[in-house]
């Protein structure tokens, strides 16, 4: 097991930095994402850790060892493709045992290697098909058993999922996940997709624009994003603007509590999602802002509602679908003071 | 399933034009040079009345003849060879290299094709004459003594041929390597293989359709090359494509002729399935 250290790491191809001075520490058997837009810097990021891309400036220390003049193959690091890149002219077997060959592995001891990855991914008796003999999900777990088999110090994955549909997306998640957990190896991933980081990582590391904008758990970054772009990024999200004045700020929902290191008369952006409002009917008598239903999207388990408030204030929720309230009725909304985190000042 | 007629003439009709250009303009007369191969000679005629094998009875009596078959089928080898050796390197430079020079190197590729043969075959008796400019060159700095022998022989043959053949070889593999996903090659490196043993195990396998097609190419092209050979070989070096148009024109044996010609177009045949069949692709399909 090995833990990443990642100092002021820096890519610059000329046209200013695609990636500006980040630092991450990686623990030893941690999930880690980089999410962020295309663009970002998180794919760079990925290609400077493998070896790909040289640094302009930082260092990469794997167990505290620089690795940044380090050839790719030297690195010993386990590497899964977004078009999973297996060897069209070799059979599952001779993928597998590429990496093995390569570390001059003894023949017996890379036949039994082979089996029991293949076990581990569930695709024994796969071992004399060709890649193009393979649905895409059983490609993934070729490419992910060929990354694992040579027993790396990290595993890096470039948007592994970005290529299957939907369903088997999901499936995959979990399945990379436990892998992972079982393994116990250091893992890095790339993603655009929230959810996909969220739903998998230990951390996520959210990058905008070659740099990092918030280092945190997948709640820290959703229920406590660092600022709006990642709020935004993140999950959908509502901005509620309001005024500070004695440590609270008046919104449409009320007055909501903040710490003393905003000033009085501030202008501040809350972040309030979607599903942390509560949405009763004006016959219940609660407290709560009256609001009027705009339209409302159904997904089976969910409910999605586009409300305007009496301000003229548009706020999507997400509701159960116990009760349902029609398009142009008049609710009450509620939002509990807990559930609003202050984002900063308006520019 | 059954088609329905009009699906089925579709496709019919589209190669339509192409299959009766070929038919009319080569199966057919192919079809005579079988036959006609199998005339008897005539007395001051093209051809006489009657059917014969003696011109294949001469082909292979005359161990001249058969000779010339394996002089002609050396120079192809090595004429393919030279330009798989030669060829390769340009072919991943064009496909992987900096595309700056890509536009410019794929017009340098392309430009012998440019300038006629006869134009072409000239400017190399040009250069390598005894009193050419090589010769006088490499004799004007006192290099060598007399002329070096760079033409009529199959040295000279050779070094033209590849100069012309060489874009047949380095397009197909070119395309090939274009083909292969660069990311394979990564996948070779995370696993630990260096450079060197990426291009061996991954690239230079995954390029071999182009590798086999340009050979095809310039080995066939190579052994019906006349214009070239004729100009460069001379009356001393005879490739067989050159015996073929002699025997036809200068002693007006079409039998013969004919019966040299298939010979060369069998033995040929022969080598490039022999080709194809070495150079299989299981994991293709």
């Amino acid at each position: 097991m090995t833990e990443v250290s990642i100092e002021k790491l820096t890519k610059d191809y000329g046209q200013g930095p695609a990636v500006n001075s980040i630092s991450v520490k990686i623990a030893e058997g941690e999930f880690i994402s980089l999410l962020g837009p295309s663009g970002c810097g998180k794919t760079t990021t990925l290609k400077m850790i493998a070896g790909f891309e040289d640094a302009t400036q930082g260092a990469i220390r794997f167990d505290g060892r620089d690795v940044v003049h380090v050839p790719v193959e030297k690195r010993d690091i386990g590497m899964v493709f977004q078009n999973y890149a297996l060897f069209p002219h070799m059979t599952v077997e001779k993928n597998l045992a590429f990496g093995l060959e390569m570390r001059k592995t003894p023949k017996d001891e890379i036949r039994t290697r082979i089996a029991k990855v293949l076990d581990m991914v569930q695709l024994t008796g796969y071992s004399e098909r060709y890649p193009r003999q393979l649905s895409g999900g059983q490609q993934q777990r070729v490419a992910l058993a060929r990354a694992l088999v040579i027993e790396p110090k990290i595993l890096l994955l470039d948007e592994p999922l970005a290529n299957l549909d939907a369903k088997l997306r999901e499936e995959m998640r979990v399945f990379i996940r436990d892998l992972q957990r079982r393994v116990g190896i250091t893992t890095v991933y790339v993603t655009h997709d929230q959810a996909e980081a969220m739903t998998m990582s230990d951390r996520v590391v959210v990058m905008f624009g070659g740099r990092i904008a918030q280092i945190g758990t997948p709640s820290d970054i959703y229920e406590r994003p660092a600022n709006l772009e990642v709020a935004e990024f993140v999950g959908q999200v509502n901005i509620i603007r309001g005024k500070v004045g004695n440590r609270v700020v008046s919104t449409a929902f009320g007055d909501v509590p903040v710490s003393g290191e905003f000033a009085d008369g501030a202008e501040l952006m809350l972040a309030l999602r979607p599903e942390a409002v509560e949405l009763l009917p004006i016959s219940s008598g609660a407290t709560g802002a009256p609001a009027k239903v705009l339209s409302s999207y159904y997904s089976g388990s969910l409910v999605d509602y586009r409300l305007e408030l009496a301000g003229g204030a548009v706020v999507n929720v997400q509701t159960f679908p116990r009760t349902r309230f029609a398009d142009g009725e008049q609710v009450l909304v509620h939002a509990p003071a807990d559930r609003f985190w202050p984002l900063g000042t308006v520019a | 399933m059954i088609i329905p007629p009009r699906k089925r003439l579709g496709p019919l009709l589209l190669i339509a034009p192409a299959a009766i250009l070929l038919c009319v303009f080569l199966v057919l007369p192919y079809l005579n040079i079988v036959v006609m191969s199998f005339r008897m000679p005539g007395q001051g005629t093209p051809y006489g009345p009657g059917f014969t094998l003696g011109n294949y009875g001469k082909f292979f009596s005359d161990f001249f003849y058969v000779q010339q078959v394996i002089n002609t089928l050396w120079i192809g080898f090595l004429t393919t060879f030279l330009c798989l050796i030669l060829g390769y390197p340009v072919a991943w430079q064009l496909a992987r290299g900096a595309s700056t020079f890509r536009a410019l190197g794929y017009a340098l590729v392309l430009s012998p094709l440019l300038v006629g043969i006869v134009i072409r075959s000239y400017g190399w008796t040009i250069l390598l004459g005894n009193n050419g400019i090589i010769n006088r060159t490499l004799t004007g700095w006192g290099l060598i003594d007399g002329p070096l022998p760079l033409m009529y022989n199959a040295l000279g043959i050779i070094i033209a041929l590849v100069h012309v053949f060489l874009p047949f070889m380095i397009l197909p593999i070119m395309s090939a390597i274009q083909g292969i996903d660069p990311s394979l090659e990564a996948a070779a490196r995370s696993l630990g293989a260096s450079k060197v043993t990426s291009f061996r195990r991954i690239t230079l396998p995954l390029s071999l359709p182009g590798i086999q097609a340009g050979c095809i190419l310039v080995f066939v092209l190579s052994l019906s090359a006349y214009v070239t050979p004729s100009l460069i070989g001379g009356l001393r070096v005879k490739t067989m494509a050159v015996t073929v148009v002699d025997a036809l024109i200068d002693t007006f044996q079409w039998p013969f002729g004919s019966a040299l010609a298939l010979m060369l177009s069998v033995t040929g045949a022969i080598f490039v399935v022999i080709f194809g069949r070495l150079t299989v692709m299981k994991w293709k399909a």
